[in-house]
């Protein structure tokens, strides 16, 4: 780690010197103010009043080792705990911290007999770190024949030691010479130092005591109560136990690596601590509100009217075909509305009070969005403040300790966590889900939330912000917040980067993560309709962003995209201090919250990580391909307990996967409170729509194709055919699906136009190829003082150059692929930028791969990509039936001003689109995923504001989620898409909330001609076949109905695979 | 295991390198390991190795091809500083033949065999012919 470590060594010196009082929280803070200079430390810790830091008491079951202020581990190796702790006098041994602690755990084989030694020494004093638990009977087993035990004989216990532990040095003048029994199982045996042996322990205790005391959490006295005189062979032996607890753990906060955890505790939901507390049958004074006994009871209703939905979504959610990868069908495999709906549940939401934003918010709010504001403030509220930190938190339960001090320990009946300070609900979740549906104004809710409410996170806490080493206690599971309670979080990798901060955390506003594309968005909205003055706002994005926490602390309002957060989160370089994790944030608001729905992702993993007293997710999809996707939401918003993965895996997934219903009904319960979510049809307290949109026409335009398209088409579907009877033939439909898509791609293509199929590799010209060749044969003639001899031959140049004219495809000499964001060297090599970065050793300059001249990155230019089309498409240009009809729609929407988008999927048809725009003078701009965040930004604004644009060019799937396009009220779509949903997304952009105008949706199907349809029904009526007919794009439509069918019902895997068979067949046919 | 996530580039190479081997030339990847090839070099006509089988094995290492492949012990600066990821196995093992064709003694891997070159080529040509008939005729 880095160079601010605190040694071992530092740390034994300044214990040894001040003694065990100050623990060691207190000593790393002093060795951390004193720059790690020990003789400071020690000055600054006895020269500073009331130094020591009152610290959290928290302890993580799973800590997996464990440690009193004990000896020096010199003593230790070679003795044994017990002898050293009789040797030495306890005050002595106090001042001395151990720096091997984790030797005194392995070095111990005798471990149950030290304990017993040492705990005859060490109970009494008041301040010993052993608190006493309790006492309680248990039933030993005799293993021995023919030994004596008598009542009131004290016994000892051996602990099996862990399996693969070498044995450390047998203990010398202790336990007659007897050795640890070199034994993996997990049986605890007890004996008397004069008999050996007697007997084993019950399973049950064995299985709880064993964890806890080879960690040194716990350790056992007991002593005989009864037995028979004459022992035989499985004779009950009842013995008296009392347990005591380590305090030491409560102080303590141990880096436990993922892999412990994982295996201890996250797959697991067996927790030693709280079954020991039953055994001993400690009741809590205090119980939990909410236990895991509550899930599993048979009460929670089962029949549900809409059963037979919910099991069809069962089914298809399940439902993942195997054989198919990556296939562009296979992304669509999303849930639909419906479904959603079915799942989450649409909240009776009309019976929400209502709530006026303040005057701050400039523009009016629609009613439902007003009882949003309403139930987003008051979940924010949770209970009022005094009574939230009085009572318990749901998930623990509060223990008296038989130990005289009066001690109260607090156990997570869900985790297995034990404390010693109050877990109240402040601890909980203050925020939730806001799923409204698509188009209903996420943001502007968001945005009246953020001005009711501005603050700062963890001012309203009378205790100071500043608190040393709060990630140390986020490695244990724990999270401070604002009044030192522990905070439960989920354990993760990449944790340890936390280790690194070491400093307190800032206090800061509200910050907004959003993908990307909605920064832009984000901000105008804010700046529209906020008052000016009313919040700072800054946007923290780019290479040049500040690092350190004042900057973004300082501002009311920070956006950020997912990205940013990742990557500070992961970056290998993270100054202490600086960046979104440095800070205690008012509120963390997620957009597009989805995104982080794999909870393995970084993604995830960081914005769970975000420290926060309010928490929001906004999005349209809670769910989006898996119930699993809710599972990061909740661990993102701490909605406990299932933010543990085994609870939820244990109790929701394993038993929806299995077809339970409970599980979704619980998913519901959870939901119901912390979700709210209104779709397009939701209706107020009268039964009216909540939101009434203009009406939106939906209507399919037929279009024919010509005679000379129709020859094109025929020609490349009997190719077509050919190839898809052969795969039907091998019956290999499924192992050839990408191929098979290649086809139908060809086919689709040439319903929009006959050019598209004929692209790929050609000719554009490029008015600045002469001046890029008259460049590279002066090349470095000028940079370098005429060295003729670096520059490539004028031939070559000439080469390169009448390539780059034709078009030709070529393949880049490192991925043996087609050029991909081409470069070319100063040298005329030509490679992918990617392949030819990756092959240097530093990121600014190395050797050309190809001619190993040194090159730098400055020197490489990107390569002219020829147009995609093989004939020159301007010169011979012809209008296809599908553009003779937009052109006709657009002309007569001219008059009207009236502004449309013309949706393709294929950047290529928008290509060519350009064309009769320009000669028909259309004014249009083009949104595609070519362009950067600002000169998408610059697109929408144009569109939006310039009266005399009348056409966005937009690709399906270039826009993203979220984006505002209400300025239009037409929207072409000219190519289907397999799954409608993406349609209807798309379409989404302009009939949305802001929309004033009437809106228009015209899709475009090629339809065969009247003799092409003749003869299919005549082929229809022979071969029995009647579903398919008419062009790709017609038979499309029946994938398309049918596939909505499937989803819809309830359809087996097989089912579903033979489905896809018959889908393909259908388009083939 | 070591066939999964095969590089495209490798898979393209392979099919290359079967579909259109260079003359005198043979490399095919073994069944279990795709990253490992079994390779097969005649002897340069008119060199000493003519007639000779020259058995290689071939291994892509994980960065492949960021890094060299791993030839046995093979003076050949293409195979140590002078690797670039544009070079590829085909080419690799053209360097090879070529390198039989004309022998470097100034860059060698035994001492003793280089200074037999230089001072008396006629007879190690001779013991080259010699060893490639004992020890490389493809029995």
């Amino acid at each position: 780690m880095g160079k601010n470590k605190v040694t071992d060594e530092q740390l034994s010196t300044v214990r040894s010197i001040v003694g065990s009082e100050y623990t060691e929280m207190d000593i790393y803070r002093a060795l951390h103010l004193a720059n790690n200079d020990a003789t400071a430390a020690i000055n600054i810790i006895f020269d500073t009043p009331n130094f020591k830091f009152k610290e959290r008491l928290s302890v993580g079951t799973r800590s997996n080792s464990q440690v009193s202020h004990r000896s020096p581990s010199s003593d230790i190796g070679t003795g044994g705990g017990s002898l050293v702790a009789k040797s030495k006098p306890i005050d002595a041994e106090d001042k001395i911290c151990s720096g091997s602690e984790a030797k005194v755990a392995d070095s111990a084989p005798n471990s149950g007999g030290y304990t017993l030694e040492e705990v005859g020494e060490r109970s009494s004093p008041a301040g010993s770190d052993w608190w006493f638990v309790g006492c309680s009977e248990m039933a030993g087993l005799s293993t021995c024949k023919g030994r004596t035990i008598n009542a009131g004989d004290q016994v000892l216990f051996k602990f099996p030691l862990k399996s693969g532990h070498t044995m450390a040095s047998p203990a010398k003048g202790f336990g007659r010479g007897r050795q640890a029994a070199a034994t993996c199982s997990e049986i605890v045996r007890f004996y008397t130092e004069e008999t050996g042996e007697i007997g084993r322990i019950p399973n049950e205790w064995a299985r709880c005591l064993l964890p806890l005391v080879r960690d040194k959490k716990v350790k056992i006295e007991g002593h005989c109560k009864f037995a028979p005189t004459n022992l035989g062979i499985m004779d009950t032996i009842l013995l008296s136990v009392s347990v005591f607890i380590n305090s030491a753990m409560f102080r303590r906060h141990h880096q436990v690596s993922l892999k412990d955890a994982t295996n201890s505790t996250d797959e697991s939901v067996f927790h030693p601590l709280p079954t020991l507390f039953r055994l001993l049958g400690l009741n809590p004074f205090k119980k939990a509100e909410f236990t895991p006994g509550d899930l599993y009871s048979k009460k929670r209703p089962f029949n549900q009217k809409d059963n037979s939905s919910l099991q069809a979504t069962l089914l298809h959610i399940k439902s993942k075909d195997p054989s198919v990868n990556d296939s562009e069908i296979d992304n669509d495999d999303s849930i639909s509305e419906v479904d959603l709906d079915n799942i989450v549940g649409v909240g009776a939401s009309s019976e929400l009070e209502e709530m006026d934003p303040p005057g701050s918010l400039q523009c009016e709010l629609r009613p439902y969005q007003k009882q949003a504001l309403h139930w987003m403030i008051q979940l924010e509220k949770g209970r009022p403040r005094d009574e939230a930190a009085t009572t318990l938190h749901p998930c623990w339960e509060a223990y008296h300790l038989a130990d005289k001090r009066e001690l109260v320990v607090y156990l997570n009946v869900f985790s297995g966590e034990a404390t010693t300070e109050f877990p109240s609900t402040l601890q909980m979740a203050r925020g939730g889900i806001l799923a409204d549906a698509m188009g209903l104004g996420k943001t502007i809710m968001t945005i009246a939330l953020l001005l009711a409410h501005l603050g700062r996170g963890g001012l309203s806490s009378s205790q100071p912000v500043a608190q040393p080493f709060t990630e140390d206690g986020e490695l244990n599971g724990t999270v401070q917040n604002s009044s030192k309670i522990p905070k439960k979080a989920t354990k993760f990798s990449g944790f340890d980067k936390l280790m690194k901060q070491k400093s307190a955390l800032t206090s800061g506003g509200s910050l907004i993560i959003c993908p990307m594309t909605l920064l832009g968005q984000w901000k105008a909205e804010i700046e529209t309709h906020v008052q000016p003055g009313s919040l700072s706002l800054y946007v923290h994005y780019g290479q040049s962003r500040p690092k350190d926490a004042k900057t973004l602390a300082q501002s009311d309002v920070v956006i950020t995209t997912y990205g940013v957060l990742t990557s500070e989160f992961f970056s290998e370089n993270a100054e202490d201090n600086s960046g979104l994790f440095s800070i205690r944030w008012f509120r963390v608001v997620l957009d597009e919250a989805h995104t982080i729905k794999s909870s393995k992702s970084q993604i995830s993993i960081a914005a769970t990580a975000l420290v926060a007293d309010r928490r929001w997710c906004l999005t349209g999809t809670p769910i989006q391909n898996n119930l699993e996707d809710i599972y990061s939401l909740l661990r993102f918003l701490r909605i406990e307990p299932w933010g543990h993965w085994a609870w939820w895996n244990k109790l929701i997934q394993k038993p929806f996967e299995e077809g339970d219903e409970r599980g979704l009904k619980l998913v519901q319960s959870i939901l119901k409170p912390i979700m709210l979510r209104r779709t397009k049809h939701s209706t107020d307290r009268e039964g009216k729509p909540i939101l009434v949109l203009p009406p939106a026409d939906v209507q399919i335009i037929y279009c024919e194709l010509t005679e000379a398209e129709k020859d094109f088409y025929q020609a490349l579907f009997k190719r077509s055919k050919v190839k898809f009877d052969q795969f039907v033939e091998q019956g290999r439909i499924l192992h050839n699906y990408a191929s098979i898509l290649e086809l139908l791609l060809r086919l689709r293509q040439c319903c929009d136009h006959p050019f598209l199929v004929m692209s790929r590799g050609d000719t554009q010209e490029f008015s600045d190829l002469n001046k890029l060749a008259k460049r590279f044969l002066k090349g470095t003639h000028n940079a370098s003082g005429g060295e003729a001899k670096d520059a490539p031959s004028r031939a070559y140049v000439q080469e390169v150059v009448e390539e780059l004219q034709k078009g030709e495809q070529g393949e880049c000499p490192i991925c043996l692929e087609a050029f991909e964001d081409a470069v070319l060297t100063p040298c005329a090599h030509r490679l992918c930028r990617e392949c030819l970065l990756a092959s240097w050793r530093n990121s600014t300059s190395g050797l050309c791969p190809v001619c190993r001249k040194t090159i730098s990155r400055q020197d490489l230019l990107t390569a002219p990509t020829g147009s995609r089309f093989q004939i020159d498409i301007e010169k011979n240009w012809v209008e296809s039936c599908k553009i003779t009809v937009l052109l006709h729609e657009l002309e007569n929407l001219r008059s009207s001003g009236s502004k449309s988008i013309v949706f393709s999927q294929w950047t290529a048809f928008l290509d060519l689109l350009q064309i009769p725009f320009t000669r028909n003078n259309i004014p249009f701009v083009r949104l595609d995923g070519t362009l950067s965040q600002q000169q998408r930004e610059k697109v929408i604004r144009q569109f939006s504001e310039d009266s005399d644009i009348l056409v966005l060019l937009m690709s399906l799937k270039a826009g993203g989620v979220g984006i505002n396009l209400t300025a239009a009220s037409n929207a072409f779509v000219m190519d289907p898409w397999w799954n409608p949903a993406v349609e209807e997304q798309a379409v989404m952009r302009i009939h949305r909330i802001g929309q004033t105008k009437n809106v228009a949706i015209k899709r475009f199907i090629v339809k065969a001609t009247r003799l092409e349809e003749f003869l299919h029904r005549l082929q229809g009526i022979w071969l029995g076949t009647s579903e398919a007919r008419g062009t790709v794009e017609e038979r499309m439509e029946a994938v398309q109905a049918r596939k909505q069918r499937m989803i819809s019902g309830a359809l087996t895997d097989q089912e579903v695979r033979s489905a896809r068979i018959e889908e393909l067949k259908m388009l083939f046919t | 295991m070591a066939n999964s996530n095969l590089p495209r580039r490798i898979i393209k190479e392979t099919q290359r390198l079967l579909s259109e081997p260079a003359p005198g030339i043979s490399a095919s990847p073994s069944e279990d390991n795709m990253r490992y090839f079994n390779v097969m070099i005649l002897g340069p006509t008119q060199s000493p190795y003519e007639g000779g089988v020259f058995k290689l094995e071939l291994f892509l290492p994980e960065e492949y091809p960021m890094a060299a492949p791993k030839l046995g012990r093979i003076c050949l600066d293409i195979l140590k500083d002078k690797w670039s990821p544009a070079l590829q196995i085909r080419t690799v093992l053209l360097s090879i033949q070529a390198l039989l064709s004309a022998p470097n003694p100034d860059d060698p891997l035994s001492e003793n065999i280089a200074k037999h070159w230089k001072s008396n080529e006629a007879e190690a040509v001779e013991t080259a012919k010699e060893w490639t008939r004992l020890y490389a005729s493809g029995a």
